[in-house]
């Protein structure tokens, strides 16, 4: 079996670069808090550098140096933050990755920033080799805004140790001592290559203690082929399971077993907000960065978005919960952006906004069989996105395949989804009745003048004519098991008057109210 | 296999077309109305804005919704949008219409329009219609003329239609239906079975002259034959009109 490594270094400053796609050149140094209680901002005295860009390195900010001192040293650095929720999306980006290459990939929670899979499959694909599969990899990632290490080798243990010694790394089958043996023991020491101080420590960590780490630069041990040139008992009665696991590991040898995980159903796109926002047209600023993100995480999979569900957090306490219906899956982040706007145009939020997750439910976009003898219709991906933009110009309800209703109720409507597929399916036969009718909804009010033989004048918003013939009443009577104030039990007379403004209308008397009401007219 | 062959031919001689009709069928959409196809050559324009006018009762929404059904019977993808949200769902579908196949727009003013564009942008449509329904509203001609070359790149078949007309020369064919006159079958209480109106063509590009092309036309609601173009007029024993004897002389107020 054959695994990639991705590994995301310093996975909280690239969450923020991520979110700040237009900081990326610049120095910038992320800062922890240390009190939780305090507001995230890297003013705090307490805060010091736990990351930063090359640039900043370049200028002189060190890990662990104050705000002050960064500051000194860089005059032009930026200080940052990176929140939970950054990195949370940043890590779950890193997954989609690597769905887009394996069906299943192995993210165990206690090393962020890392994911293996198996590309067994993958070698079909690219023909040219693994090292176009670590190419194709990284190219990926920058997509997502992520810079990434990559890896192929054996086993688990061995890539990871791969992605630290190189940027691009693929360890031959059987090749591993070979390929370790020239590395420096620092590669073991996962603190010195990521420069991530935030990484917590666990099981999928397999460097050694400090004290072992310690111990082994006090006997000489300069590189990993050293390491495995000694003894294995002598390493395990001197440095304990600790050590024999790295020495196992120098010798080409790791069980570390592939822990295989599914995609979640849904993706998240979270941001925290320094302060609450209370107007729309500024929160579309933080909602465009999060359906780009969004987005671009579904096309990494090929897959477009066939739903938003909207968390706003709100100030001081609360949450705003909406679900946004899209027409069709659609991959435009302005398709989706207007949708949004327009359904918190319609129902602002209660009180400012000082965080936004936005969950996306993927779909595929599928393609459809051509017809021999009948004509091609639109393509489904461009029918999705000319769907979706149609409903948020004129809204969802506006947009699909008309239906008539079960019911008597003439002026009954429904919109359905349209399916691309119907299109393409042959109508069947059904009787003819050419006169059609165009209605009014709602259906207009008016004045009836009633003779001996039905109505012989109108009047309303519509029309203001003399009856020249009328024809009718037909009586409708249903929904009777409804009560009436429930829009449900119902009875009409309805005519068909010959008015003298040429047309020929429709209308009909409520028998309880007896109001009358002008339904349309025949065209 | 050649028993296949034997057993698909007949399935497939119904579909093959030869070559000049196939030319033929491509370059219109029919209207679904055989009395407007000869007089249009074949149906609507296909790459064209064409205009269909006619005011109430004038039988407009019923050869658009004959249009709807020729063009989904043939298996093209087809939309309406509508400026009024007028249609009636059980009136398209006793008219042939599949609903569940039509692609249903309610807009109204510029929205409308611009519908239209990204409907006729999306491209693989044989057919859109713009119903503008009653609405007045002018319409620049820029919006016109971007329709126009949108329907051309696409090869679709757009038709405009509204009380009067309004796309001007940028139609390559107009039709005006004219004020329609219902029928009445009298030998009992009266029930409307049809409205007889008159077809004028005002523009279309193999003529291309002002002279119009006129003819009637009988939209009936009855289910069996839903078109006829003179049979019922020249027969009028058959649907003799009521007399309007007690027809007021002026509307009466009402408010008395």
């Amino acid at each position: 079996m054959r695994l990639a490594c991705v590994f995301v270094p310093q996975l909280a400053l690239q969450s923020v670069l991520r979110r700040e796609p237009e900081s990326r050149g610049y120095a910038i140094a992320l800062f922890d808090h240390a009190d939780s209680s305090a507001p995230r901002t890297p003013a705090s005295p307490h805060a010091r550098v736990i990351a930063a860009t090359e640039e900043a390195r370049r200028g002189g900010v060190r890990n662990g140096m104050t705000g002050a001192q960064a500051a000194a040293a860089c005059p032009t650095l930026r200080k940052v933050c990176a929140t939970p929720a950054d990195v949370a999306t940043a890590q779950a980006a890193l997954g989609d990755l690597g769905f887009a290459f394996a069906p299943r990939i192995d993210q165990s929670g206690v090393e962020q920033g890392r994911i293996f899979f198996e590309i067994g499959d993958l070698e079909r694909l690219y023909p040219e080799g693994e090292a176009a599969i670590t190419q194709a990899l990284q190219a990926r990632a920058a997509r997502l805004g992520l810079g990434v290490r990559v890896a192929i080798a054996s086993s688990k243990g061995i890539a990871r140790v791969a992605t630290r010694a190189r940027e691009l790394a693929v360890v031959p089958r059987g090749g591993e001592r070979g390929f370790l043996a020239p590395l420096p023991i620092g590669v073991l020491l996962d603190e010195q290559v990521d420069g991530d101080k935030t990484k917590p420590r666990g099981r999928g960590s397999d460097a050694p203690p400090s004290d072992a780490g310690a111990a082994l630069k006090r006997w000489g041990i300069a590189t990993v082929g050293a390491l495995a040139m000694l003894p294995a008992a002598e390493v395990a009665l001197r440095l304990g399971p600790a050590g024999t696991r790295v020495h196992r590991l120098a010798t080409g040898v790791d069980e570390e077993p592939f822990v295989p995980q599914l995609p979640a159903d849904a993706l998240e796109e979270e941001t925290e907000l320094d302060y609450a926002i209370y107007e729309i047209e500024p929160l579309s600023f933080v909602l465009r960065g999060l359906c780009d993100r969004a987005l671009a995480r579904l096309a990494c999979r090929s897959l477009a978005c066939a739903g938003i569900t909207l968390r706003l957090k709100l100030d001081p306490r609360g949450l705003d919960v909406r679900e946004i219906l899209i027409a069709a899956p659609t991959r435009e982040p302005a398709t989706l952006l207007e949708l949004v706007r327009l359904d918190l145009a319609r129902r602002p939020p209660d009180a400012g906004v000082v965080g936004v997750a936005l969950i996306a439910l993927p779909a595929r976009v599928r393609s459809t069989q051509l017809d021999f003898l009948r004509p091609a219709g639109p393509a489904p991906d461009r029918l999705a996105a000319t769907l979706a933009r149609l409903a948020a110009l004129v809204g969802p309800e506006n947009v699909g395949a008309p239906q008539a209703p079960n019911t008597w109720r003439e002026e009954a409507i429904a919109v359905a989804p349209y399916s691309a597929a119907g299109a393409s399916r042959a109508p069947e036969p059904s009787a003819r009745s050419a006169l059609a009718v165009r209605r009014f909804r709602p259906a207009q009010e008016i004045e009836v003048l009633m003779g001996r033989d039905g109505p012989t004048a109108l009047r309303g918003s519509e029309t203001t004519a003399r009856v020249l013939i009328a024809a009718g009443p037909y009586r409708i009577r249903g929904e009777w098991w409804r009560p009436p104030e429930e829009d449900g039990d119902f009875a009409r007379d309805y005519w068909d008057v010959h008015a003298s403004d040429g047309a020929v209308y429709r209308l009909h008397q409520d028998s309880r109210s007896g109001r009358w009401f002008l339904d349309g007219y025949y065209d | 296999m050649s028993r296949a062959a034997v057993k698909l031919e007949p399935e497939l001689a119904a579909q093959l077309v030869t070559a000049e009709r196939l030319a033929d069928r491509q370059g219109h959409c029919p209207t679904g109305v055989g009395t407007i196809d000869c007089l249009l050559g074949g149906g609507w324009p296909r790459g064209a804005l064409s205009e269909l006018c006619g005011r109430r009762s004038s039988g407009r929404t019923s050869v658009l919704m004959a249009s709807l059904a020729a063009s989904l019977g043939a298996g093209h993808a087809t939309a309406l949008i509508d400026a009024d949200g007028m249609l009636d769902p059980r009136g398209a579908a006793a008219a042939g219409v599949p609903l569940d196949q039509l692609l249903w727009v309610r807009a109204g003013g510029r929205q409308a329009l611009r519908a239209t564009d990204l409907l006729i942008g999306a491209g693989g449509f044989g057919l859109v219609v713009l119903d503008l329904g009653e609405e007045s509203t002018r319409i620049p001609s820029a919006a016109w003329m971007r329709l126009k070359h949108a329907a051309e790149r696409q090869r679709t078949a757009v038709i405009i239609a509204a009380p009067r007309r309004t796309v001007g020369a940028f139609a390559r064919s107009a039709i005006d239906l004219l004020a329609g006159r219902p029928l009445f079958d009298g030998a009992g209480p009266p029930l409307l079975v049809a409205i007889q109106t008159a077809v004028e063509v005002r523009r279309h590009r193999r003529t291309n002259d002002v002279a119009p092309t006129r003819t009637n036309l009988i939209v009936k609601a009855d289910r069996g034959r839903p078109w006829e173009s003179d049979d019922l007029t020249r027969n009028p024993q058959r649907v003799p009109n009521l007399p309007l004897t007690r027809n007021p002389q002026r509307v009466p107020n009402l408010r008395r």
